[in-house]
């Protein structure tokens, strides 16, 4: 982490926090105060008929934050979502470090999707879509362009997030049984009907 | 994981009460209550007193080489150096006046309630459920979603003057500050003491200035003193600011340039530039002067109480502070402002240093203790946040980082800083009482909660945004009481 210190990139207002609220309370907030530490949101979704709850973690700066607090989240999460900002070119320059952190600390199984946020201001775009799409190809992650202003793709970013991690549920590459995969069976009387309830928490992150 | 972090609470738990900074037998303000004398600890005292006042040197020679020492505001006030003589108040006649205190705002907040009907007053509904509550998305509660009426910052209270009986009790406190200003020496201990239970507004600004150690007690100082400390911000402005430029600052400037037009953003006064400017010099001097923790984000909203508190100095009462055009103030007041912002943040941030050091060693450390204090005084509610796999750093950072502020709609606040200023180290210690009582306060709504997700989203959303300065009072109180009864018998509940 100390390494890390000296190479600081900071918050650059990428549109994190943005995303989370189109995403739960469907609507956008223009101008949104700084996220200290962590925020928390949660929504329920259907995949394939199964009620799945996300819970998602709003995350500061990685680079920023302190170790124990980057530790107590990054365990126990199922999947993360690597946000830049299409009008901002080194916001794209710093994936390559938030990537190495989150994959040190996390479960080397948990999915991560590519985020280019802001996709609405295309006039101003200064990180093309088929760079996002190369650097996803090659480091093996999923990727999407959003705008959380017009929630164009907001949806589908967290769900097929999700769906990827349901996805390695049935494979059997995460054990459900273990919380330590950030994933939970929910009570099986809470829906009888529809069998096993997984409560996956998907972890949101930034490249910032 | 659990278990480690368990580990450490108690271990550093235990280091807290030893090195415990309020020593038992400090005299204590507030609660309407004058010190007693007993001189029975006096020895136990003087060793106390010895070991921290060593533990300081020791702790200044580690790091005197980090901060800049001609920042310190010079301590012209020989009564800040309170009380030599230091009284022992008995436990027992403390927590009685504590308690009366509390029963005391109870009473007063109940008869608010009923003359708020009758009157009807437009003020936002608490929302007693968090499953409206925006999903921890960082708004502050004073700007709730789904309050259609937005709180006014307002820092008189209205509500106050419907009540026949309570001026009467306003109007002593005025009487008070009167006689204390009108001393040509003020009497810090006497403003202390009577700053504890809140400030008036009309005197708030000066009694900060005061309690700041930054505006000398003798009043024939004064004028000579302000002009020189905002003659030096403005040397520093004038010396530093072009270089936020350069490459050695040019992170740190970028940083809080993105930054404050996000502050309070729906507070039309901070998306004014000139505010936002004035916010960014102050904070970009604060940074570069500061190299051991430099521009931490959270720093930025701790001016905003002083901002608004010393330019309401120069506005009507009449005038909500939210909406004012700062393009009518004279530019000389907006330098004033500015300058007697810088000194008053810089003094409260230099009892809050480690906060923003390297990985926020103050802010971990208050966390466990925060932990270890629930887990003493509230078992059940420490028991059911485990069980539900809530770590106290995942709600509490944030109180620790910005000290409630986000918590806390921007009046509250302001009312929380009178307690802070007049209380020895108010910022850096009783903030911890203060977090431990704020926390029990919710503690039936959280029980209620069942799992995980309905206690995050209720910690990160706690419904505070219809408080007054009066919840803020039973706050102080019970945060006085839990001060009191750890200071003098820390293993009490152990």
């Amino acid at each position: 982490m100390l390494e890390k210190a000296t190479d600081r990139s900071y918050g650059m207002c990428v549109g994190k926090s943005c995303l989370l609220l189109q995403f739960t309370d469907k609507r956008f907030q223009p101008v949104h105060d700084l996220t200290i530490g962590v925020e928390f949101g949660a929504r329920m979704i259907t995949i394939d008929g199964k009620q799945i709850k996300l819970q998602i973690w709003d995350t500061v700066n990685i680079i920023e934050m302190s170790f124990n607090l980057c530790i107590s989240y990054y365990r126990g999460a199922a999947g993360a979502l690597l946000v830049y900002d299409i009008t901002q070119r080194h916001t794209f320059n710093h994936l390559t470090s938030w990537l190495e952190d989150a994959r040190q600390h996390s479960n080397s199984n948990m999915v991560i999707m590519l985020i280019g946020n802001k996709c609405d201001l295309f006039a101003r775009r200064e990180v093309q879509k088929e760079e996002g799409e190369a650097f996803a190809r090659e480091h093996g992650l999923i990727f999407m362009e959003t705008s959380a202003k017009t929630a164009a793709n907001v949806e589908e970013a967290f769900i097929n997030t999700a769906r990827e991690i349901y996805g390695k549920i049935q494979e059997g590459v995460f054990d459900p049984t273990n919380e330590v995969n950030g994933i939970k069976i929910g009570p099986q009387h809470a829906n009888p009907r529809t069998g096993e309830r997984p409560s996956s928490s998907a972890e949101k992150g930034g490249c910032c | 994981m659990f278990g480690k972090i368990a580990n450490n609470s108690a271990d550093a738990s235990s280091k807290l009460w030893k090195a415990d900074h309020s020593l038992p037998g400090r005299p204590i303000f507030g609660a309407q209550h004058p010190p007693l004398s007993s001189k029975s600890n006096k020895s136990v005292f003087a060793l106390l007193i010895y070991r921290k006042q060593q533990a300081f040197t020791e702790y200044m020679n580690n790091t005197v080489d980090a901060w800049a020492i001609d920042d310190d505001l010079e301590s012209e006030n020989e009564e800040n150096d309170i009380d030599k003589e230091e009284p022992f108040i008995s436990k027992q006649a403390v927590q009685e006046v504590a308690k009366r205190v509390i029963h005391e705002h109870k009473t007063r907040n109940e008869s608010e309630k009923v003359t708020l009907e009758a009157s009807s007053v437009r003020r936002p509904v608490a929302s007693s459920s968090s499953s409206t509550a925006c999903p921890g998305i960082g708004i502050r509660l004073g700007q709730h979603p789904s309050s259609k009426t937005m709180v006014p910052v307002r820092f008189t209270n209205q509500v106050r003057s419907t009540i026949t009986t309570i001026p009467d009790i306003d109007s002593q406190k005025e009487n008070k500050f009167k006689q204390i200003f009108e001393q040509s020496h003020v009497d810090l201990n006497e403003l202390r003491k009577t700053s504890w239970n809140g400030i008036p507004k009309q005197f708030r600004a000066e009694a900060w200035k005061l309690l700041c150690g930054y505006l000398p007690a003798k009043v024939d100082r004064r004028d000579d003193t302000l002009k020189r400390k905002r003659d030096e911000y403005w040397s520093y402005v004038s010396q530093y600011y072009h270089t936020r430029s350069e490459s050695v600052h040019q992170d740190t400037f970028r940083q809080i340039h993105i930054d404050i037009p996000r502050m309070n953003p729906l507070m039309p006064i901070f998306q004014q530039l000139v505010v936002q400017e004035l916010f960014e010099r102050i904070l970009f001097i604060w940074a570069i002067r500061h190299p051991a923790s430099g521009y931490v984000q959270g720093i930025n909203d701790l001016v905003t109480p002083f901002f608004v508190v010393f330019l309401s100095e120069f506005i009507d009462n009449d005038v909500e502070i939210e909406n004012f055009d700062i393009g009518s103030l004279p530019e000389e007041h907006l330098r004033i402002i500015e300058a007697d912002s810088y000194w008053c943040t810089s003094s409260l941030l230099d009892g809050i240093q480690d906060n923003y050091t390297f990985a926020q060693p103050g802010i971990q450390y208050k966390v466990r203790t925060l932990e270890e204090l629930i887990k003493r005084i509230d078992d059940p509610l420490y028991r059911h946040l485990k069980t539900q796999h809530i770590e106290f750093l995942q709600f509490a950072f944030r109180w620790m980082n910005n000290l409630l502020m986000r918590e806390l709609p921007v009046r509250c606040t302001i009312r929380l800083w009178d307690t802070y200023h007049a209380e020895q180290d108010g910022f850096s210690h009783f903030h911890l009482y203060i977090c431990a009582a704020f926390l029990v306060r919710f503690s039936k709504d959280l029980l209620r909660e069942k799992d995980f997700q309905g206690l995050l989203l209720l910690l990160q959303n706690l419904p505070t945004h219809s408080w007054t300065s009066d919840d803020i009072s039973i706050l102080t109180a019970e945060a006085y009481q839990l001060k009191v009864m750890f200071a003098n018998a820390p293993r009490h509940l152990s």
